[in-house]
């Protein structure tokens, strides 16, 4: 008996975020199911649900785009929710309408709520005239005729987006007018590539912006409470890599307003469910830039400090309950980092690698949480994102959890992929990230941190030591000759 | 013989001896009484925790809160591969990703900087323009196909256009 009125939760998700939302599921007595592609065979969510359905496509993300499909794997194995992670279907207004049609829960907020979101115009527009800040911009639907126009006299510098976007594809900053028109040719291009819709926005771009954004959570009778705000001001090309809470940018008065401007975004859209407001923020002001009407990536960071379990939250709101807690009894307390394990070599430009994962021992102990996505055995391809598992700490403050997670990063072996876990040790050792000093294009401007240095002399020997050792032929030699003769030394070679 | 490994780029040469009951290293590295025992390195008497495992001619190592992969050269082939140098008039993969499209077809006469294929990795497309002008001798790949990093994706060859 769960309380819940569905049994059986399907997640139409992979990766890390299938197995975390299990995990929970489990807890609440719930029967899981997930979908997977051949390719996630032996992954460790496949492994951990109580059943798994397969589905197939052209490529492994096409089977996970593939609603029609999911929708009838919930209805074989009797899944009366359907939580769809995030990225995939999560933003996907049919497929929440065609769930809910199906007579099952979507674990998420209305397909209006989405529609509005998803659409970046119709959200900045909506978000503007309820009087929340929005950073000056030309809309190329407003009147495509005068559009460059428009964004030209915006002045440089300037941020080209697909209306359609998200997660930084397809954006362009535009430092020097002259090159308006081709950026915004090949925006466009790329919008039409991988949105199907290549119309345009061109907004203001604030120089060494930081990211905030805010959790909210709101249910079906209309309560909607925020928990705090993320910063994720560290990103390689428009992608975050860290995330942390409380944000080191803003003081207890900005804190408070800027959560407050995301609770009252929520409320004004009646948003049901867990959501996410961005927002950018520079010169002491701060600019609505998005809202992502579903789970985040770094949604852990919250739950370390707040102690609140999201999905479980997502869970009662879509089964109708009310929101499991109020604005007042919401605290955050020390300061929690994500790190995000990506197969990815930061010496190459953060370009994705591939292998087979060979040995994985993630690290443990108190204030340590390791969102897993992989097993050992399991191939890493490029079929899907690189990002293979999340690590997240709790410190009592920023400077405990930064020395947590380092340790934590230390302990953590897996072999067979190259990641980035040694650029990320690197990162976090750096006086401007120690000093919270960091924008969103810090890493850009930053790539030595990127760039692997020297094995020192201690560890080569000791590494030397062990490719000998290992090497069965070059024991073999060893053992080939008497003690004496390499006494002598190395005049046979 | 002498065996090399790539340690993090660089050729190292190491050899062995026996020492009593373990080894002694010798080579690009230094010399130490060394042994490697369940889960265990020992360098000069003194131990830390290791994890090694062995994928053919790699050895993957977790070290002092580091993973490293440090490659075995075969003899036979450590020094052939220097000579390799004008064979492959070749673009290869600079990162795994997808083929978009191809843009010439086998035979055909391109000049410098001609648009030969477009690649897709991490969201981004790029180009593959013609290096030299010459003719398409191969087209190693298929639109919608995945590769690994270094694939051959075209050969020029110098004649033709």
């Amino acid at each position: 008996m769960s309380g819940f009125p569905f049994d059986t939760l399907l997640i139409a998700n992979r990766g890390e975020i299938a197995l975390r939302i299990i995990r929970t599921a489990k807890r609440l007595g719930l029967k899981t199911a997930v979908v997977a592609h051949a390719a996630d065979e032996g992954s460790p969510a496949v492994a951990a649900a109580d059943r798994v359905v397969a589905i197939t496509g052209k490529t492994g993300v096409a089977a996970y785009l593939d609603g029609a499909q999911i929708i009838a794997a919930a209805r074989q194995v009797g899944a009366g929710a359907i939580h769809p992670g995030y990225g995939f279907l999560s933003e996907n207004a049919g497929f929440a309408r065609d769930v809910a049609a199906a007579g099952i829960a979507f674990v998420g907020p209305t397909a209006e709520a989405i529609e509005l979101m998803g659409d970046k115009i119709r959200a900045r527009a909506f978000v503007a005239e309820r009087g929340f800040p929005v950073a000056p911009s030309a809309i190329e639907d407003d009147d495509p005729v005068t559009f460059l126009a428009r964004a030209t006299a915006l002045g440089a510098p300037l941020l080209v987006k697909p209306s359609a976007g998200g997660g930084g594809k397809g954006m362009r900053i535009v430092r020097d007018i002259a090159l308006l028109p081709q950026e915004i040719a090949q925006a466009r291009r790329e919008g039409e590539r991988y949105f199907g819709d290549g119309r345009l926005y061109v907004e203001r771009f604030v120089e060494q912006p930081r990211h905030i954004e805010v959790q909210v959570m709101g249910d079906a009778e209309g309560n909607v409470v925020h928990l705090f705000e993320r910063e994720c001001s560290t990103q390689r090309r428009f992608q975050k890599i860290v995330e942390e809470t409380p944000s080191s940018a803003l003081t207890a008065e900005l804190r408070a307003r800027i959560c407050t401007a995301a609770a009252g975004i929520a409320q004004a859209a009646r948003y049901r469910n867990a959501g996410t407001v961005e927002f950018i923020y520079g010169n002491g002001e701060f600019f609505f830039l998005e809202m992502n009407t579903r789970l985040q990536v770094e949604h852990p960071v919250t739950e370390m400090v707040t102690g609140i379990d999201l999905v479980e939250a997502q869970l009662r709101v879509a089964a109708g309950e009310p929101l499991p807690f109020t604005q007042a009894a919401i605290a955050s307390r020390g300061h929690a980092i994500e790190l995000r394990i990506y197969a990815e070599s930061a010496a190459r430009g953060f370009t994705p690698t591939t292998g087979t994962v060979l040995a994985l021992r993630p690290p443990g102990g108190d204030g340590v949480r390791v969102d897993l996505g992989i097993a050992e055995k399991q191939r890493i391809t490029t079929a899907f994102d690189p990002m293979l598992a999340k690590l997240i700490v709790h410190g009592a403050d920023r400077p405990a959890a930064i020395a947590r997670a380092r340790r934590a990063l230390a302990d953590f072996a897996l072999l067979g992929c190259e990641t980035n876990i040694a650029f990320l040790d690197r990162l976090l050792a750096h006086p401007d990230f120690a000093a919270g000093a960091v924008h969103t294009g810090w890493l850009d401007a930053h790539p030595e941190i990127g760039a692997e240095p020297d094995i020192n002399p201690e560890i080569r020997k000791r590494l030397a030591a062990i490719a000998a050792l290992a090497t069965q032929a070059v024991r073999e030699e060893a053992d080939a000759v008497p003690a004496l003769h390499a006494a002598i030394g190395a005049w046979r070679n | 013989m002498r065996h090399a490994f790539d340690i993090g780029g660089t050729e190292t040469e190491v050899w062995l001896s026996r020492d009593g009951a373990g080894y002694r290293l010798h080579g690009d590295a230094g010399e130490a009484r060394i042994g490697l025992a369940a889960g265990r390195l020992d360098v000069d008497g003194v131990g830390e925790p290791v994890l090694v495992v062995l994928d053919g001619e790699t050895i993957h190592v977790h070290l002092g809160g580091a993973n490293y992969v440090l490659r075995h050269k075969d003899p036979a082939r450590r020094f052939a591969d220097e000579d390799d140098g004008g064979a492959g008039d070749a673009a290869r993969a600079p990162m795994p990703g997808t083929v978009v499209r191809i843009d010439v077809a086998v035979g055909q006469p391109v000049a410098l900087g001609d648009p030969l294929l477009v690649i897709e990795s991490m969201k981004l497309e790029t180009t593959i323009r013609a290096w030299h002008g010459g003719t398409v001798a191969a087209l190693h790949v298929a639109p919608g196909q995945s590769f690994d990093r270094d694939a051959l994706l075209v050969t020029l060859s110098a004649g033709g256009g």
